[in-house]
């Protein structure tokens, strides 16, 4: 993570100093099919009904694989560990896909969360689903390692509903897109 | 004519239910009827606003792209709301001091979620709440973000805005508020949020733990850009991003308690170099630490209100505070510990003679204390905004 962010600061403020917005877009396409820390999104903790919310009482929705074990709809459930929204497995999808007639946000933030069951660090693309007003199911919000909004790659405060064709807020998904490797 | 026979017919169906009433009521002898209303009747209020009157702004998370302002009296806690403005999807708001008028930067879709983009900001009438004028944001690019009260800021003299963009390449729109025009658009990648500086200008904060202040011309072109020192510890001492103004000088205050302020006042922003410590108190575990959204409040003296979270640890900083801890810049010295209800997620301190620390809790109540001695005045209960996620003194 520290190499990350001394990586992406430099990178920043070498783009700052010498080429177009352009050049920071084309950084941050790249960035997010690297590894490490995107996060990313627009709600704040504070509005989650205690602890990191989720949504008590709602029946359990599990993969049916002991290799992915939890409750999807709960904030604990392992691939949430760096999300900041509202659950899509409460909204109509699933932890991988949008809800119906909503589109994915291109752009996402990842983090990267261990599997309790086999032990490895998966890397979690948290794809926003755009185009359809606020879901309002099953909030949850962590804050361990956000930083401020000067740091946009760290900041989850951001609305990421971005290259969509609207910027409307749905739903957040966690969606498997590798094992993490050690960093060299 | 329509709308006169809707009226008799709705007249007629009130005076047909009047008897059922009139049976299970014992009737007292009144001489006169009530008199008649006038129909229709609108309310408004005055220009320059009561010093107990806040914006509340109210982010809506359960619909953001219908999130408001109310203009909220924290004095009146039997009618608080006073009235409400639009500020939709992701938006601010922008309060000045010298017109009668509110601003609102904000985006919406031709069909609410969908369809063509708009970003405008919109010019608001204080005394009657209506839009008076807006100025169109080209390019899809305003900035998105779980409020901060600066990506929308003014300059020179209030005749101009300065509002943030976010594609996500980061750039700053000057507005002409006055001419109703976009004058120019500065590029900052890797830089965010405006804190403005001198007579025409700007600071920013950037990523590489550098903060650069931007001067502007007579035509709003970037003029100069300084940038500083890396001296902005992002990840030891992170900064909230909402500071409390005393005069042009901004206090900060990080994750971990530092106070930090940089005098705004000049063409480059200078740090003061007094940075102390909010300290340690008893009462914690494992530790205090500032913690909500808008955690940092000033009054007219210069004091400092801190909002303290007792549960302090990574990742607590945005889960809200129990205490409101004053400081005296000058001395550096704690002056008093206010214990609020709560969790209270933002706070703010009017400007009234005798000036009151109002506090926003999780739960959407609004609570209202003595600022000078923490007494506990009153509540607004929850009734002025569903999520009040910013407060700010209307001067």
């Amino acid at each position: 993570m520290a190499n990350w962010d001394k990586f992406t600061e430099t990178l920043a403020r070498g783009v700052a100093r010498g080429t177009s917005r352009r050049g920071l877009l084309a950084w941050l396409g790249g960035a997010v099919t690297g590894a490490a820390a995107l996060p990313v999104l627009p709600v704040s903790r504070a509005y989650a009904a205690g602890g990191h919310s989720g949504s008590p009482g709602r029946p359990a929705q599990t993969s049916g694989t002991d290799q992915d074990p939890g409750d999807r709809t709960q904030c604990d459930y392992w691939r949430y560990c760096a999300i900041d929204g509202f659950l899509c497995t409460c909204c109509g999808g699933t932890v991988n896909s949008c809800p119906p007639g909503t589109e994915m946000s291109p752009i996402t933030w990842i983090g990267t969360c261990t599997n309790p069951a086999d032990g490895r660090a998966y890397v979690i693309s948290y794809n926003d689903c755009c185009g359809k007003s606020s879901c309002g199911q099953c909030l949850c919000n962590r804050n361990e390692g956000d930083r401020p909004p000067v740091r946009p790659q760290s900041n989850n405060d951001y609305n990421w509903c971005l290259g969509t064709e609207s910027s409307v807020y749905n739903c957040s998904t966690a969606i498997i897109i590798g094992v993490a490797t050690e960093p060299r | 004519m329509k709308r006169v026979s809707f009226s008799v017919a709705l007249a007629a169906s009130v005076a047909l239910a009047l008897p059922v009433v009139a049976q299970t009521v014992a009737p007292k002898a009144f001489p006169k009827p009530l008199a008649e209303e006038p129909i229709p009747n609108v309310a408004t209020l005055p220009e320059k606003y009561p010093a107990s009157w806040i914006m509340v702004h109210d982010f809506n998370f359960m619909a953001l792209a219908d999130g408001r302002g109310s203009v909220v009296d924290v004095a009146d806690p039997v009618n608080p709301l006073k009235g409400m403005v639009s500020i939709a999807q992701f938006g601010n708001v922008l309060l000045p001091k010298t017109k009668a008028e509110i601003y609102t930067a904000e985006t919406y879709y031709t069909r609410l979620s969908r369809g063509e983009r708009t970003d405008v900001i919109t010019i608001w009438d204080k005394a009657n709440l209506k839009p008076k004028g807006e100025i169109i944001l080209p390019g899809g690019k305003r900035h998105q973000q779980v409020t901060y009260k600066n990506a929308f800021q003014f300059t020179n003299g209030e005749k101009w805005a300065l509002i943030s963009n976010f594609t996500p390449a980061q750039s700053v729109s000057v507005v002409d508020l006055e001419g109703r025009k976009v004058l120019s658009e500065i590029d900052l990648p890797g830089c965010s949020l405006i804190y403005p500086t001198g007579q025409r200008g700007f600071t920013t904060f950037c990523a590489d733990s550098t903060f650069s202040t931007l001067q502007l011309g007579e035509d709003g072109k970037l003029v100069s850009t300084t940038t500083s020192k890396p001296i902005l510890d992002i990840d030891k001492q992170p900064l909230f991003g909402m500071p409390a103004m005393v005069g042009q000088t901004a206090w900060f205050v990080s994750y971990y308690g530092v106070l930090k302020g940089f005098d705004l006042s000049g063409p480059v922003a200078k740090p003061l170099g007094k940075d102390f410590n909010v300290g340690t108190a008893e009462g914690a575990s494992p530790e205090w630490r500032p913690g909500g959204w808008q955690v940092l409040a000033s009054d007219a003296a210069g004091k400092l209100y801190v909002l303290m979270n007792p549960s302090g640890r990574e990742g607590s900083h945005k889960d809200g505070g129990t205490e409101v801890w004053v400081f005296a810049p000058a001395s550096k010295a704690r002056t008093a510990r206010i214990p609020v209800r709560g969790p209270v997620i933002s706070i703010e301190v009017t400007r009234e003679d005798k000036p009151r620390l109002v506090a926003a809790r999780v739960d959407a109540v609004v609570d209202v204390y003595d600022a000078a001695s923490g007494t506990f005045q009153h509540s607004l209960g929850n009734t002025v905004a569903f999520n009040p996620q910013t407060l700010s003194v209307i001067d």
